[in-house]
């Protein structure tokens, strides 16, 4: 890292670090009444607590079980279907209006529907989570394999290359770029609904948490929720984002 | 069948041709591209094609690899007719930035063609290796194209086709988008090549000098629809010289012979 770089890190950190200053200024002063506003020393004792009781470990387990099952799901069933749709022009033009249709629809109207089917189970919330997750994957993979360069499947015709080694050589690594970036989306779709299927069904995870402590007044816990919620979300995008910058490392080259 | 056997027979003592186009005629979306064309390919031939742009030399090209089937008459590989594209034969294509994998390396890219062909994994790196070296590229094995040169990347697509082990190497303007220099550069390095390995090649140019240069006949097709105009054997000695041969007066009388004639097919 050079000079300038760093001094943009140190910015970037005194920001943050004004913001919760100014949070703790203001639950010091009572701007907010404390049954509400913890400030970020209660806050973080509450973290401390919850950590060192058990309670927000199992709870912060089972939001990442319910994201990790519902994204890898929408991972599989997203690239699969995908696939088989972006690398045929008449399954394109047969299923796209229909795609147009469903992947607007808000995945909350659905919960209901999935409520009265599968019950507040972990299957609904399983199911729930997938079908939120899997449009952004879908369709970058549809758009990645349409994509594929025609000139490989010459290349690959010339070849007498087989209709799979077709798929796994040429088309997915060509759609990768695509693939990874809507995984990175459905991420975050993921731990969202992750938090509304805990909230709505009682399931054990922070949604639920975050939900009991606001019902009664535990202001300090409730934060506590929030914010681990919220390093879960960037913890895992940055994840996601190495992943990426490993896997793509020959589109570095190309730059 | 018994026909196309008969036309072959017709001249005593020539071998049977590698590629024969017989009375082949291509039809695409309504426009007749290629019209009754009729030319046998011996093996081990050097044949050229050139013409104006749009006189259909990429697409009889592209019928002799299988990408295309002839709306009538036929396309023969070693007497059998041509159904769909194969390993014996190999393809240049001009765009080497489209046909090159982008997320392989140079070794990953020559690597295709010998997945292709079954050959072990343990065999793979030593061939790899060979191929690389046979066309000037030792030492990039982990470059990826978009690390090297337009020279390097053609040089590499031929490595990966000679990985194919082709008995025909079909070539469509594979120098046309490079610089003079590369071109002479990879024009010699291509005859050395395959007068080591004696495949087949139909090599398709605009540049009618290279036309003469490279080839043992050169054929010049006119357009709308595509057909043979003019057919030129090259009697010019062996191994071509970027100098002696460019300077020869049968080099230039056959220049210009082939000037003319893609003159009064522009007017």
């Amino acid at each position: 890292m050079n000079r300038a770089a760093i001094l943009w890190r140190v910015a970037s950190f005194a920001v943050a670090a004004s913001f919760v200053g100014l949070w703790q200024l203001i639950a010091n002063l009572k701007l907010v009444s404390p049954v509400f506003l913890p400030g970020p020393d209660r806050a973080w004792a509450a973290l401390v607590r919850g950590f060192s009781s058990g309670d927000l470990w199992s709870k912060l387990a089972g939001t990442l079980e319910h994201m990790a099952y519902g994204w890898l799901l929408a991972s599989i069933a997203g690239i699969a279907i995908g696939a088989i749709i972006g690398s045929s022009r008449t399954m394109r033009t047969y299923v796209a209006p229909s795609l147009e249709f469903l992947r607007p629809l808000p995945v909350s109207a659905i919960i209901p529907v999935a409520i009265a089917m599968l019950g507040l189970t972990q299957a609904m919330a399983l199911f729930v989570i997938s079908f939120g997750a899997i449009w952004p994957i879908m369709l970058a993979t549809i758009h990645g394999f349409a994509a594929v360069e025609p000139r490989l499947y010459e290349v690959a015709r010339s070849l007498q290359m087989s209709r799979l080694a077709v798929i796994f050589k040429i088309a997915l690594p060509s759609a990768s770029p695509d693939i990874l970036a809507g995984m990175r989306l459905s991420l975050t779709v993921a731990l969202i609904l992750s938090v509304v299927c805990e909230i709505l069904a009682g399931l054990d995870g922070l949604g639920h948490w975050v939900l009991l402590s606001a019902r009664a007044f535990r202001s300090a816990d409730l934060f506590a929720g929030v914010i681990l919620l919220g390093v879960t979300g960037y913890v895992t995008s940055v994840a996601m984002s190495l992943a990426e910058h490993k896997l793509l490392a020959w589109q570095a080259a190309q730059r | 069948m018994a026909s196309a056997a008969k036309r072959l027979d017709t001249v005593p003592g020539t071998p049977a041709p590698q590629i024969a186009f017989d009375g082949a005629t291509l039809v695409l979306g309504g426009k007749t591209i290629i019209e009754n064309l009729s030319l046998g390919v011996q093996p081990g031939e050097f044949l050229c094609i050139v013409g104006a742009s749009g006189c259909g030399k990429t697409t009889a090209l592209r019928l002799a690899a299988g990408l295309y089937q002839p709306t009538s008459g036929r396309v023969n590989f070693d007497g059998q007719p041509m159904r769909a594209p194969r390993r014996e034969i190999a393809i240049v294509f001009q765009d080497y930035g489209k046909a090159l994998l982008p997320w392989r390396t140079a070794a990953g890219n020559v690597s295709l063609a010998l997945e292709a062909a079954g050959m072990p994994s343990a065999e793979r790196p030593a061939r790899i290796e060979e191929l690389l070296r046979t066309v000037g590229l030792p030492g990039h094995a982990g470059k990826y194209p978009s690390e090297m040169s337009g020279g390097m990347q053609q040089r590499l697509q031929i490595a990966r086709c000679l990985a194919q082990e082709p008995k025909t190497l079909l070539m469509d303007e594979p120098f046309g988008a490079l610089d003079a220099m590369t071109r002479q550069g990879l024009q010699d390095e291509v005859l050395s090549l395959m007068a080591a390995s004696g495949a087949t090649v139909i090599f398709v140019t605009h540049d009618l000098d290279e036309a003469i240069y490279l080839g043992d006949r050169v054929i010049g097709l006119l357009p709308h629809p595509g057909r043979i105009g003019i057919e030129l054997a090259v009697n010019l000695p062996r191994p071509r010289d970027q100098l002696s041969t460019r300077e020869h007066p049968e080099f230039l009388r056959l220049r210009r012979q082939l000037f003319d004639f893609i003159k009064a097919t522009e007017q």
